[in-house]
């Protein structure tokens, strides 16, 4: 674990992308193991990239960086997919995207496409 | 009959205030030649947002829920208040409430005291105004101090000079200058709009609801949110208290009036509340969603004792009474409403408790802290009686779960609530109040109303 981390939540749908990636010892569990989550390690250099891209960004009391855009953590789900890894390589894909999630982050306050669910 | 059963209060004042009137006829001819004015939403005084609108006072005095308050107060009614806060009859009541208009609009209307002037809403006649006193308001932002108190004047609980980042100080500062005082009177009863109608419970209403159901001890709850399960815990449990059982009822009451930005939408609230009973998991036979009309002032032991009087109108025996209860920001102590509640807030004008003083109120207060998921327990755990350490339910860390397309865990809000809250996702587009929100609700308002 680096100093900063960041909290992927894993709902049901999320859970089945990530099943069979070798990243399932890695999720850990709040609230009596009904909530799953993975935490991706965030070094210094990428901490401070994170708080100058975006403005909302903050760092809580427990090194957590939270108040990232919506589009950020998608992406950064997205990535953990693909790469089936916590690694830096992951939060560096992202950033590669950050103009593509700043344009989307700006339409956040008007528009976030709601889930399927039954 | 046991000496120590509850009895239902009377309403505050002694006697509910009712001012609708439901004879088009008689209202038309109350009206006939008489000036009108169309009901403008008060704008921030900076940015032209809208911050309030005075119609959902005029519902709420009309149907009772503000009772013994029957109208637009004169000017030695807000001095009082905000000396003192007490009507000119002595009974308690925390925040001035005025009809407030433009200079130009005063002189285009050319009314006075004694003139009865019509109030349309949305083009529509809605109520009308006696008028018994014009007076101006001369420094708002003197006014909006005065409302909420201040550092120096109301040391016990006041942290912070307020200012324009709290909602209802802003709502005072932005007040127009001529006051029109008088009684209001509802002469077209408007329609509450889909899902709201099913939720208005004035009063009389609301009393006889709950002698229906045989409900002689109700606990409420106020809310401003969609319920997690710390919320229902917290009503669950909060409903033990009551005389030789547990409360019968408990009264979730939804204030409804202008929103914020990141506010959970109304429609979600008083659905996601109502979810909770269609659910199980409060019995709908113990379990009543309602509403209020209000722009809330956000005045943390001042919005308690409205919540009070409320409440005690509508018929409630108990009150529960949280942490930060209607705060913003950390302008009040935290603990102010329960200290209100305990021991009174001398400088506020009440050296005994509200329901300590005279002409004070009759509902009780219930102080709760916090309901947490405790993973040694395996339960919802109370912090007052846990002594392991537990994983707060935090509204922003359920946000922003929800604001990633997450669902919540059914430990943190139930499947039912999510559900709802989905719903009004996909109607709107977005899952909390944003601009777009904020703006067509303002237009829309929470009724229509039908020709005269």
């Amino acid at each position: 674990m680096g100093e900063y981390f960041i909290v992927v939540l894993l709902d049901d749908h999320r859970m089945a992308k990530i099943r069979g990636t070798g990243l399932e010892e890695n999720i850990k569990y709040m609230f009596g193991g009904e909530l799953r989550l993975l935490e991706v390690p965030v070094n210094e250099e990428l901490k401070d990239k994170i708080l100058q891209e975006f403005d909302t960004a903050r760092v809580d009391s427990r090194g957590a960086i939270t108040d990232v855009p919506v589009a950020f953590m998608r992406e950064l789900f997205n990535q953990i997919v693909e790469k089936k890894s916590l690694g830096p390589e992951v939060v560096e894909a992202v950033l590669q995207k950050v103009d593509e999630i700043k344009e989307a982050a700006a339409k956040e306050s008007e528009y976030l496409p709601p889930p399927e669910i039954d | 009959m046991s000496r120590f059963l509850i009895q239902r209060p009377l309403p505050h004042g002694g006697r509910l205030v009712e001012r609708v009137i439901t004879d088009k006829e008689a209202a038309k001819k109350m009206i006939k030649g008489c000036p009108s004015y169309d009901i403008k939403p008060t704008l921030h005084y900076e940015t032209g947002v809208p911050v309030r609108n005075v119609y959902r006072e005029i519902m709420s005095i009309c149907y009772g829920f503000f009772s013994p308050v029957e109208g637009s107060m004169k000017q030695a009614e807000v001095e009082r208040i905000l000396k003192e806060r007490r009507l000119l009859n002595e009974w308690i009541f925390p925040y001035p409430l005025v009809f407030d208009i433009s200079e130009e609009d005063y002189k285009k209307l050319g009314v006075g005291a004694g003139d009865r002037l019509v109030l349309n809403l949305k083009g529509k006649p809605f109520a009308i105004l006696d008028i018994e006193e014009v007076w101006r308001i001369d420094n708002p932002e003197e006014l909006a101090h005065l409302t909420f108190g201040t550092p120096e004047r109301n040391p016990e609980v006041v942290k912070e000079p307020f200012n324009k980042k709290h909602p209802g100080w802003v709502i005072y500062r932005s007040l127009q200058p001529v006051v029109l005082a008088g009684k209001y009177t509802i002469i077209n009863e408007p329609k509450l709009r889909p899902p709201f109608d099913r939720f208005w419970y004035p009063p009389r209403k609301s009393r006889e609801e709950f002698d229906r159901r045989g409900w002689r001890t109700v606990i409420n709850h106020q809310t401003r949110n969609v319920p997690h399960v710390g919320h229902e815990f917290l009503m669950k449990c909060a409903a033990f208290t009551g005389d030789v059982e547990p409360c019968h009822g408990i009264l979730v009451n939804a204030v409804i009036g202008v929103k914020r930005r990141g506010d959970y939408p109304d429609e979600a609230i008083v659905e996601g509340h109502e979810a909770v009973n269609k659910g199980g998991y409060i019995k709908p036979e113990r379990h009543l969603p309602t509403i209020v009309l209000w722009d809330m002032r956000y005045g943390n032991p001042l919005e308690s004792l409205l919540h009070g009087i409320i409440r005690q109108n509508m018929g409630c025996t108990h009150h529960m009474f949280g942490r930060d209860h209607a705060a913003v920001g950390e302008y009040y102590d935290k603990w102010a409403t329960q200290i209100l509640w305990t021991k009174g807030i001398p400088s506020f004008g009440f050296p005994a408790p509200p329901t300590d003083v005279p002409y004070g109120l009759d509902i009780r207060p219930q102080n709760m802290r916090e309901f947490s998921y405790c993973p040694t327990c395996k339960e919802m755990a109370y912090s007052e009686t846990c002594g392991h350490k537990r994983e707060k339910l935090s509204g922003s860390f359920l946000r922003g779960m929800v604001a990633e397309g997450v669902q919540p865990p059914s430990i943190i809000m139930r499947p039912e609530v999510y559900k709802v809250i989905v719903k009004w996702w996909k109607h709107f587009g977005y899952p909390f109040c944003n601009e777009k929100y904020v703006v067509n609700k303002e237009k829309e308002l929470e009724v229509d109303l039908e020709d005269l």
